[in-house]
């Protein structure tokens, strides 16, 4: 598969198609993008469908899931107008991890000069991880090299050295649990060109080249799973799943509130918020009637509450975990939100109080297209995959980018 | 030794030995023989026939109307009927009498169903009680057992303190292929050397004293469990040997039992006992046991060349004056509260009767003593419950909080649904289930 698209990318048109697929726990989405000729990407439709099948970013139910992407698909194609043979996939999952490693390699040619070659080899080293047996690669992505001790080099080719080092990002996850997605989506004969962690695609979606520099975390706020990137100096730093989503907080509303979980989500998405709102202390609301205890009432103030320690303790376990990587001085550009999560009345101020630092709603401001698509900080994730399909389209293999590597090691994952 | 004596002996204490049932009546007449000066013997029993064998004790009869000496025939209630019936008499014997040993073999019917009684009298005489009560073999059946563990806490709740010798410490020194009279007299011995240990102690001139007030003060209206360990020594390393036999010896339990004492009387009897070696007994001792009031005697003539050793271990349970909630024995649940009590004349509430003793303080303050049913039959008990009835005996007084808290843990927790989240793999972070609700992880209370 990665052998034909490579095979496609010397007669690359001017309207190259690209889907981003996402299977996620409240629904699955499909958006379809066109790669112009300056490499400008353009979403021209979206598809939805309401997931049943997919708990915790990962897939509980073959039947439903399967039933639930062939819908999305079909509406994107219908929106689109286009036949989707093949999708980006996005992957998540509790198993999902990011961590940094080192390759060194010795310059062993008699001029010193650093060649491609060289550098193809500190990356092999790069990803010669010690993975449990049962995990595989997702991404190895390079941040930066250092020639001799000098660091911050962004291209080391043609330089002068006797060392080169490399530094990369490296997402890894379960191999089997990775594999599901791949299996229900080729069942479906399409063809998945290649798979990105969704916090990667999430960021790629929202953030441009200044926020990258500046530093950046971004908190992709799912239903079933919670995930953030940090990027500073313009590469990616740290990434992490959290498995804790909007589901946990109808959970706990259900459960706090002694109401079923499908009313616990209505009262979610029609009182809920961030952040205790004073005025709403004591307050009452009452059910509508088709509740089995008519004139039940709730507390909202209760409600808030369970609602707001929920979201504040998910923010302390990032803003934990990000400060244990010594990152959270290095994020210049603040927080940046996105997901259905976002959407949650007052979470920035919430996210604000926890991480001291500014707080802003993603809008995938990078790519344009489909007015809604790039409003709603939800299709993020979608929408990256579609921005994550033409950076790898884009990557020359002659260069032997970051999108070959990613390419041969895809084509490893899948057996193909 | 007359009442009217007491008041011109003044130095020693009169210290009364009280012999109750076939067991007790027999050790008596033991210690009768070998005991110091100053220790008067009483044998007690529904029995003639046992108290036809006593020659070195005083022997009374108890119940001369209902069971006629014959015997109770392990029938422990009428063995409170009789010692009821005879309680004038008894308290004669017993006044004037600073210290009162009780010595039953619990298990049977008198010792079993009278010692609480007499013990009460005692108390009541202004003696200072200190049962001392040895239980029966394991394999002498659940039904014997489960009634001695009853009259022990029965005992225990009127008696100052409880020195408590169980057989079955024999078969776990010695195995269980000792002859049956080997045991018995291993047994017997232990319990002899305990007594005689204590009133040597109190009795003894010595160097350095350990005197009845100070055994008062460790043991006075605490209601526990004590015990008594005497061990000897002789030769080059008498006090590293005597020492280690101490250790070894079962009531230490491993110096469990020291660890968990409140104070300690220890008492060296031998021929030229130096500092040193008195030093190395306290540090001994002290090292196992931080927290205890240590009270050290030493007496002995210049010619002995054994060194003799008794620890006494006291246990603080709560003191009289003390609030005491009165916990109910752990006994089977389903059981009628009715099975239990009894059904018999004996149980008419007369003034100064038995059942009489719980209701003085309007049950604030309860004196130290609650009605409790005796032992329920045999199949009424397994071998759990047995074991609980043991442990809440021996473990009542010293560890009552700690027992508490082991009752708090197993009150059901409140168990907190995991909704949408039971089935899939949880989320756990540091320990911590996220998958519950922050709020109940966090304890916040809406109210």
């Amino acid at each position: 598969m990665a052998e034909t698209w490579l095979g496609n990318e010397d007669t690359v048109n001017d309207s190259q198609i690209i889907v981003g697929l996402e299977i996620g726990t409240s629904k699955v989405c499909v958006a379809v993008g066109e790669v112009g000729e300056n490499q400008a990407v353009n979403v021209i439709g979206l598809g939805q469908a309401k997931s049943r099948g997919v708990r915790k970013g990962e897939i509980i139910d073959v039947a439903l899931a399967e039933e639930d992407v062939r819908n999305a698909i079909v509406e994107a194609e219908q929106v689109a107008d286009v036949e989707i043979r093949d999708v980006f996939l996005g992957v998540t999952g509790s198993h999902v991890r990011g961590f940094n490693n080192t390759g060194v390699h010795p310059v062993v040619s008699a001029d010193r000069e650093i060649t491609g070659a060289d550098i193809q080899d500190v990356i092999k080293n790069a990803r010669a991880i010690n993975l449990p047996t049962d995990y595989s690669v997702v991404h190895v992505i390079r941040q930066h090299f250092r020639v001799d001790g000098q660091d911050g080099v962004l291209n080391p080719e043609g330089m002068l050295g006797a060392k080169i080092e490399v530094d990369v990002h490296v997402v890894s996850g379960r191999y089997n649990r990775l594999q599901n997605p791949i299996r229900l989506v080729n069942g479906l004969h399409l063809e998945v060109n290649n798979i990105s962690s969704s916090a990667l695609a999430s960021s790629l979606a929202i953030l441009g080249m200044e926020q990258k520099e500046l530093g950046t975390l971004v908190i992709d706020l799912g239903a079933g799973v919670t995930e953030y990137a940090v990027y500073s100096a313009g590469v990616i730093k740290h990434t992490g799943v959290l498995a804790v989503g909007g589901d946990h907080v109808s959970n706990d509303l259900a459960y706090g509130l002694k109401v079923p979980l499908a009313r616990a989500e209505q009262i979610k998405i029609d009182h809920g918020s961030a952040v205790i709102d004073p005025e709403v202390r004591d307050r009452k609301v009452s059910l509508s009637d088709d509740s089995l205890i008519p004139g039940r009432q709730i507390d909202l103030g209760h409600m808030q509450k369970i609602m707001s320690m929920r979201l504040q303790e998910t923010f302390e376990l990032i803003a934990n975990d990000i400060g244990r990587a010594g990152l959270i001085e290095y994020l210049r550009a603040g927080v940046i939100l996105c997901g259905g999560g976002a959407r949650i009345p007052h979470i920035t101020r919430l996210a604000r109080d926890v991480f001291k630092l500014p707080v802003a709603i993603g809008r995938a401001s990078t790519v344009s297209g489909v007015k809604n698509a790039l409003d709603e900080p939800e299709f993020a994730t979608p929408v990256g995959l579609i921005k994550f399909g033409a950076f790898q389209a884009n990557a020359s293999p002659r260069r032997g980018g970051i999108g070959r590597v990613i390419r041969r090691q895809v084509a490893a994952l899948f057996g193909r | 030794m007359s009442n009217s004596d007491k008041q011109r002996e003044g130095a020693n204490p009169t210290i009364g030995l009280i012999g109750l049932g076939e067991t007790g009546v027999k050790l008596v007449e033991i210690l009768a023989m070998i005991a110091p000066d100053g220790v008067v013997a009483h044998s007690l029993d529904t029995d003639n026939r046992s108290l036809s064998r006593c020659h070195q004790s005083r022997p009374f009869l108890l119940g001369q109307a209902i069971p006629c000496g014959l015997g109770t025939g392990g029938d422990s209630a009428l063995a409170r009927g009789a010692v009821e019936s005879d309680s004038d008499e008894l308290i004669e014997i017993l006044r004037g009498t600073d210290l009162v040993f009780v010595v039953v073999g619990m298990g049977g019917g008198t010792g079993t169903g009278a010692a609480p009684f007499l013990a009460n009298l005692a108390k009541q005489a202004g003696a200072l009680v200190v049962g001392v009560a040895a239980t029966p073999f394991d394999c002498e059946g659940i039904q014997r057992c489960n009634q001695a563990t009853g009259g022990l806490r029965d005992l225990k709740q009127v008696a100052d303190t409880v020195f408590h010798f169980p057989n079955q410490n024999v078969v776990l020194m010695e195995g269980a292929d000792i002859a049956l009279h080997q045991a018995l007299e291993i047994a017997n011995r232990h319990l002899c050397e305990a007594v005689l240990g204590v009133s040597r102690m109190l009795l003894e001139p010595g160097m350095l004293n350990v005197s009845f007030a100070d055994l008062q003060a460790s043991v006075q209206g605490r209601h526990s469990l004590g015990s008594v360990m005497h061990v000897e020594a002789s030769g080059e390393d008498r006090v590293d040997d005597a020492v280690q036999k101490l250790l070894a010896h079962p009531a230490s339990q491993g110096g469990e039992a020291l660890k968990n004492a409140s104070s300690l009387l220890v008492n060296l009897s031998g021929g030229d006992v130096t500092l040193a070696e008195m030093d190395a007994v306290t540090v001994a001792i002290s090292n196992r046991s931080p927290s205890a009031k240590l009270v050290v005697g030493v007496s002995g003539q210049g010619n002995e060349e054994a060194l003799k050793l008794t620890v006494v271990i006291a246990h603080a349970g709560k003191l009289d004056g003390a609030d005491r909630e009165s916990a109910p024995p752990k006994l089977d649940p389903n059981r009628q509260t009715s099975d239990l009590g009894y059904s018999d004349p004996f149980t008419v509430p007369d003034t100064g009767s038995y059942l009489d003793l719980g209701k003085e303080s309007d049950g604030k303050n309860r004196n130290g003593f609650a009605y409790t049913p005796p032992a329920p039959p045999a199949d009424a008990l397994t071998p759990e419950c047995r074991e609980d009835l043991i442990r809440v005996a021996a473990k009542e007084e010293p560890n009552r909080t700690k027992r508490r808290k082991i009752i708090q843990e197993l009150l059901p927790l409140e168990i907190v649904s995991k909704g949408r989240f039971e089935e899939s793999e949880p989320t756990i972070h540091k320990g911590e289930d996220l998958d519950q609700p922050t709020y109940i992880r966090r304890g916040v209370v809406l109210n």
